[in-house]
């Protein structure tokens, strides 16, 4: 222990650096033991280790309570780990009955709480376990190294540099050219590899025309989500249902959702519609679609007095009488507007697509 | 009897015109009478109850005039910019309204709030009565409004109310300071005349459009919401996973903060 303050003389630091170059021979080294080693690549290190507190020492009282007090912490961790392990399987030997109900027992009201506190517990006492011995058990040391001036010597800059470089000449790069040339053909060829799947990533919105058209089209029927159609007298005024074109799959297409809104009776007279859509709508019955125009997210927040409709992601309102242009938020452009009618069995049903492309802007969107 | 003697075609004519307008209005009599008898037969009430019916109605017109009538006029027409008209609107629509506390209305603003009722039960049966009797409109349902099927309940709320009042029916945000009230206040006759009558901004439900059955399934799964505990421990208000994330997120980061901190000022 006394001579655990070692290395250099703090005042002459240049002096004790070359004397500390003096290496011992290899039969020193092999009498010396693992501290003494220790010592000695500190010095050729140029380091110097200051020691803050001792621990206790061996053998002491205090040395058995520090013990004592880890012990007890990985002790508390194995404890809470176990109990683990018994709530988690342990439902089958004491209550061989018992399954997870929301409204069952009170033991499934503390299975996943009791399960956090276990594994938090154990976890908590492992390291609480583990700061205990750093602090009690080990010496508490502060190391400081010399940083020296300026760079290498000449000497050693010189031959580290030419180690490199000999290597690099060794493994004959620049000298066999078809192993230069086909390595570099490897490489591109596995970059190209990386690259590729990107590709993927990267569609023709003109390609089967698909963000320009949705399934609506002629004599389409407005079906509910159940798959039941709809009846002009089946909505009261002030009333709103998502309806989804008459096709295979038509109530899992995400552009084609559809909001069927009756207004109310002084909405109607309101009705200020877009130039040439003025015969979208039906009586009092107006559809627009679900898509937002500006992120895409579904719009369903219906105000039937104001008449205004909510986007719930950016707060986005459009006024319905006005032909669902935007009223408020960062939406610039109006939910289009699909032509409705009934039909001879006096359901509803679309009297074509949507006059533009739903949802939000993509760059060549005015291209149709 | 006269012999028979050939009429000419045109009093043919009249005699078979007459003959048909003759038969025509003996059926229209028949088809009254045969109506009259089984409306007289099947509608609900004897003179008794129709007396208990007035004097309620009477009531209801009394409770009007005190607490109403300044905002929704002396003939329920409504007065501009301060009450709508209530012909029409049903006891369901009542019901709701003053069950809830929301009328009488403390002060205008963006919309009525869930407060302190005012009126007893029987006096809301009395008010009911009064605006039925005008006008008409949704009657409340009865019996057990939670005998729908659970997963078809929530289904349709998520399909037609978790937009505004959230999925797990703690309410939401509208424009203009307007919200979707949180329904776990909320009773099922409430949520039942709710959806049927559409109260300030919630649209319209009616039975067309959801059917009684499709109702009481809403209900069911509501309800079962609002009874069911939370697993894990605390809610955070249901207000969903971003919120729980951010929870976990700011009390896990300053605990393991703290940590860090004490390790290291004593190391």
């Amino acid at each position: 222990m006394s001579n655990h303050r070692a290395g250099t003389d703090p005042d002459h630091p240049a002096e004790s650096a070359t004397g500390a170059r003096a290496v011992p021979s290899v039969e020193d080294l092999s009498r010396m033991s693992h501290r003494e080693l220790e010592q000695l690549g500190l010095r050729l290190d140029d380091t110097e280790v200051h020691v803050l507190s001792e621990p206790p020492p061996p053998g002491s009282i205090a040395e058995k309570r520090a013990e004592r007090q880890v012990a007890l912490a990985f002790g508390l961790a194995t404890a809470f780990a176990f109990a683990f392990v018994v709530v988690f399987w342990g439902a089958g030997w004491f209550l061989p009955d018992w399954e997870y109900r929301i409204d069952g027992p009170l033991f499934g009201a503390l299975f996943t709480p009791l399960l956090g506190l276990t594994m938090g517990g154990a976890l908590l006492f492992l390291g609480v376990g583990i700061v205990l011995w750093i602090k009690k058990l080990m010496p508490h040391e502060v190391a400081v190294q010399q940083r020296h001036d300026g760079p290498s010597p000449p000497v050693d800059a010189r031959t580290a540099g030419s180690t490199i470089m000999a290597g690099f000449d060794r493994t004959g790069f620049t000298r066999h050219k078809i192993v230069r040339r086909s390595l570099l053909g490897a490489a591109g060829a596995l970059g190209l590899l990386a690259v590729m799947p990107l590709g993927g990533l990267i569609k023709s919105p003109d390609r089967r025309d698909e963000l320009f058209h949705t399934s609506w089209g002629e004599g389409i029927r407005l079906l509910r989500d159940d798959g039941t159609p709809i009846r002009p007298s089946d909505m009261q005024p002030g009333s709103l249902e998502t309806v989804f074109p008459a096709v295979e799959g038509g109530n899992r297409q995400a552009d084609a959702a559809t909001m069927l809104i009756r207004l109310r009776r002084e909405q109607v007279e309101d009705i200020q519609p877009a130039a040439g859509q003025e015969d979208f709508g039906y009586e009092d019955y107006l559809a627009f679609s679900k898509i937002c125009t500006h992120a895409g997210c579904p719009v369903s927040l219906y105000e039937q007095e104001t008449g205004r409709i909510l986007c719930p992601c950016h707060q986005s309102q459009f006024d319905v009488t006005r032909n669902a242009s935007p009223a408020f938020g960062p939406a610039a452009r109006p939910l289009p507007q699909l032509p409705i009618e009934v039909d001879e069995e006096g359901y509803f049903v679309a009297r074509g697509d949507y006059p533009e492309p739903v949802g939000p802007s993509f760059w060549n969107r005015e291209k149709s | 009897m006269t012999p028979s003697t050939p009429l000419s075609a045109a009093a043919r004519r009249r005699r078979r015109q007459l003959r048909r307008k003759v038969g025509r209005a003996t059926a229209l009599f028949a088809t009254l009478v045969v109506t009259g008898g089984l409306y007289a037969a099947m509608a609900p009430g004897s003179a008794a109850e129709d007396a208990t019916d007035s004097a309620a109605v009477d009531a209801g017109r009394e409770l009007y005039e005190q607490s109403c009538i300044t905002c929704h006029g002396a003939n329920l027409e409504g007065v501009t910019d301060r009450g709508p008209s209530l012909i029409g609107v049903g006891e369901a629509s009542v019901f709701f309204q003053v069950s809830t506390g929301r009328m009488p209305l403390a002060r205008q603003g963006e919309q009525a709030y869930r407060k302190p009722v005012v009126f007893t039960d029987d006096e809301i049966d009395q008010l009911m009565a009064y605006i039925q009797a005008n006008g008409g409109g949704p009657t409340l349902p009865s019996g057990d409004l939670r005998d729908g099927d659970l997963a078809e309940g929530g289904e349709l709320f998520r399909l037609n109310c978790a937009s505004c009042h959230n999925f797990a029916g703690r309410g939401g945000a509208l424009s203009s300071g307007k919200n979707a009230p949180n329904l776990s206040e909320a009773s099922d006759l409430q949520m039942y005349a709710a959806m049927l009558t559409g109260p300030s901004n919630m649209p319209v439900f009616g039975d067309n459009q959801l059917t009684p059955e499709q109702k009481r399934a809403i209900i069911n799964y509501v309800q079962t919401l609002n009874e069911s505990t939370d697993p894990g421990g605390l809610g955070i208000g249901r207000a969903g996973p971003v919120p729980e994330g951010v929870v976990i997120w700011l009390v896990g980061m300053s605990v393991l903060l703290m940590g860090v901190f004490w390790i290291g000022s004593k190391g």
